[in-house]
């Protein structure tokens, strides 16, 4: 074919479809009944990757909400009912691909308001996108304070930020040990970890205790039984890990191999996953992890779920195991959308932007009130693994299942 | 201080056997065929779910897991080798290397579809059990040596030795040897160079099965487990010298000496670039690797 013919049939396919539009347009609206209308987001999530599962959790958590929530009638904008819609696209866990999708989100698919990715270079990178075209994002799934320090008007987020993960921990161990006074910290090379580090060494130093370690180590460590053999030679009271599930499974087995005891084992991400105790059995137990939300936590909310318990008995129904952390986050991102677009009475990006920033609800995922620059106001909660293989919340005290066991006993002794 | 330093040269010795054992599959395909496999850590990643796979469906042991991977990464690797890249064995270096990378996609991205991008982790009753050296009852401390990492030292050294019988003493594994120093004088002495490109292909894949199995036991993985695998079989082959299975036990002795030694240090972070400065340095002093230039 000459490059002439392919330009013209390539013409002529244009025009048809430009055609196809034009004619097929007006039937389309035609067909919704009268005022009917929907609500359109969008999202990209990492639904393969190095971050897959949590992106599971999330979309999930979407997907759970916006079928809930349809059910009911849909969101209320000023007189009417609006159904609600998600368009959704795998961001790989990469921060490029996921500012590229939130891209062809606004400009291609023409969605009205945009969810967040999770984890946060995806959480960066896509945000710079909405703040770029002035769209509001409510994000599940990103806690540097780097996001929220651009100045950006659009970019709202339901995870407390990274420099308070590990406090909560910090507080529960001394509650039980005053004398407890040595801290090793071991650090993930990445942004995120770096800021839960400098939050908790800052912590631990206004508390009186003593850092005698603190490392970094790449990111993707396969093996870090080296940085263990230093901590074990220091003998610290208590192990703070700044990362997430891979490596806080990597330290809790090889700590072990090596024979490295402490009374208390904290992490930032990983212990308040399920998947922590699956992988590790009973290695895992005595272990803490901090979460801003569990199913154990007392909150009433004026939203469709309105308890804890009540969400995760419907994300069981659906999903057939109990819902993480991450997905009741992703949930409040709705909720939180949900409650700006009820006040402001229309869909419009910048009354919804504003409503955003003036939100105070109580919802099942506590209280929803972001501070100016955009990131949720919220304690985490603290679990802890116990013998019998469960995860159990023991902090605040009026959730707590169980009282906090301490100290860990060493390896030989279990 | 002593202790720490007693505690990583043994984790050292441990994790050097492991390391020779995951480059040694890479090293053999790498001399012999001439083709940079790319797709090495995704055989060593499944390896390492088909011990996770045996181990938790069916109970079984994962050391008793190790011949069952062996024997499935051979097949997948004589089926790669003699049904895809034998076809472009001949052309130049690229078109090997850009069909392993793409081989390695196919093979990650497969494992997220069967297995999900689920942080796994094996572990039987014993893991992280051991023995104590030099324990000092005043300090409680002690030099730690855990089982499961002594026996796979132990299997690593057993596999490294009978693939160093299998290559000198029988006539199979001279004839790839042949193939290895020049395929058309093979060819010509009788020796079907195809088949042999996808027997070494094949026990190339089966020691990367093997290793995946070990690891399984050490550590967490997930799909994308053996990028970092495949980088340190590389420098792992570069600092040894190319087709040699000393000069592979060599580097990955250095290798993991530098490494546990690094990551006592402050230097810490910058593990990965401490690595890549020694190969540098290698390859500055004796361009053919430690243990110079040798041949299967």
């Amino acid at each position: 074919m000459t490059s002439r013919s392919r330009t013209a049939s390539f013409l002529f396919a244009l025009t048809l479809l430009l055609a196809a539009g034009v004619i097929l347009a007006p039937a389309a609206r035609a067909a919704d009944p009268g005022g009917a209308c929907t609500i359109t987001f969008g999202a990209a999530v990492s639904l393969t990757g190095a971050t897959a599962k949590e992106g599971e959790y999330v979309k999930n958590g979407y997907d759970l909400f916006i079928a809930d929530v349809n059910k009911g009638g849909g969101f209320k904008v000023g007189n009417q009912r609006c159904q609600v819609a998600l368009k959704i696209y795998d961001d790989e866990s990469n921060p490029d691909t996921s500012a590229k999708l939130i891209e062809k989100l606004v400009t291609d698919d023409k969605v009205n308001l945009l969810l967040g990715p999770y984890g946060t270079g995806p959480v960066f990178s896509a945000s710079a996108i909405a703040e770029k075209y002035d769209v509001p994002m409510v994000e599940p799934g990103g806690a540097g304070m780097k996001i929220f320090t651009r100045g950006f008007k659009n970019i709202f987020g339901t995870l407390p930020g990274a420099p308070s993960y590990l406090k909560s921990a910090i507080d529960a161990i001394l509650a039980k040990d005053a004398k407890a006074k040595t801290v090793a910290l071991l650090i993930e090379n990445d942004s995120f970890s770096q800021e839960v580090a400098d939050g908790a060494a800052a912590y631990v130093k206004a508390k009186g205790l003593e850092l005698v370690y603190s490392q970094q180590y790449p990111k993707g460590t396969k093996d870090i039984s080296s940085l263990l053999t230093a901590v074990k030679g220091k003998n610290p009271d208590i192990v703070l890990g700044a990362s997430h599930l891979a490596d806080a499974e990597l330290v809790m087995k090889q700590a072990k191999d090596i024979g490295l005891n402490a009374k208390a084992w904290a992490f930032s991400v990983g212990p308040a996953t399920p998947e922590f105790g699956k992988a590790l059995g009973k290695d895992a137990t005595y272990v803490l992890g901090v979460t801003p939300w569990t199913p154990a936590l007392r909150f009433k909310g004026e939203d469709i779920y309105g308890t804890p318990q009540r969400f995760a008995e419907a994300y069981k129904a659906k999903y057939g195991a109990l819902p993480s952390y991450h997905a009741a986050s992703a949930v409040a991102t709705v909720i939180a959308f949900q409650k700006a677009i009820e006040a402001a009475g229309s869909t419009d990006p910048a009354a919804v932007r504003a409503q955003l920033a003036k939100l105070d609800v109580p919802t099942f995922y506590g209280r929803l009130k972001f501070a100016p620059e955009g990131i949720i106001v919220k304690p985490m909660a603290v679990i802890q693994w116990y013998p019998d293989g469960e995860m159990y919340t023991v902090e605040p005290a009026d959730a707590a299942e169980k009282p906090l066991i301490y100290p860990a006993p060493p390896w030989t002794a279990r | 201080m002593i202790l720490t330093l007693g505690q990583s040269l043994v984790n050292a010795i441990l994790l050097s056997g492991m390391l020779a054992l995951v480059a040694l599959g890479f090293s053999i395909v790498w001399g012999v065929l001439k083709v940079i496999n790319l797709a090495h850590g995704s055989f060593i990643m499944l390896g390492a779910y088909i011990t996770f796979t045996c181990w938790s469906a069916f109970g079984l042991d994962p050391f008793l897991t190790i011949p069952i991977s062996m024997l499935a990464l051979f097949l997948v690797g004589y089926g790669i080798q003699a049904g895809i890249i034998n076809w472009v064995i001949r052309a130049p270096l690229l078109v090997t290397f850009l069909l392993t990378f793409g081989l390695d996609i196919v093979l990650v991205n497969l494992a997220l579809f069967v297995w999900k991008g689920d942080v796994r982790s094996v572990s039987p009753a014993y893991a992280g059990n051991g023995f104590t050296l030099f324990f000092n009852p005043a300090t409680e401390q002690g030099i730690q040596v855990p089982y499961v990492r002594l026996a796979a030292f132990a299997i690593s050294l057993l596999l490294a030795a009978a693939l160093h019988l299998f290559m000198s003493r029988t006539r199979l594994g001279r004839a790839i040897q042949a193939t290895g120093q020049d395929k058309d004088a093979a060819q010509l002495s009788g020796v079907r160079v195809a088949p042999t490109y996808a027997l070494t292909f094949a026990i190339g894949a089966a020691l990367a099965g093997a290793a995946g199995s070990l690891i399984s036991l050490m550590q967490p993985f997930d799909p994308g487990m053996g990028g970092g695998y495949r980088l340190r079989a590389f420098i792992i082959v570069v600092l040894g010298g190319l087709g040699s299975i000393p000069g592979v036990i060599m580097g990955a002795a250095l290798f993991a000496l530098v490494d546990v030694l690094v990551g006592i240090s402050p230097l810490a972070p910058l593990k990965d670039g401490v690595a890549f400065a020694m190969l540098v340095v290698v390859l500055i002093i004796r361009p053919s690797g430690l243990a110079g230039k040798a041949f299967y």
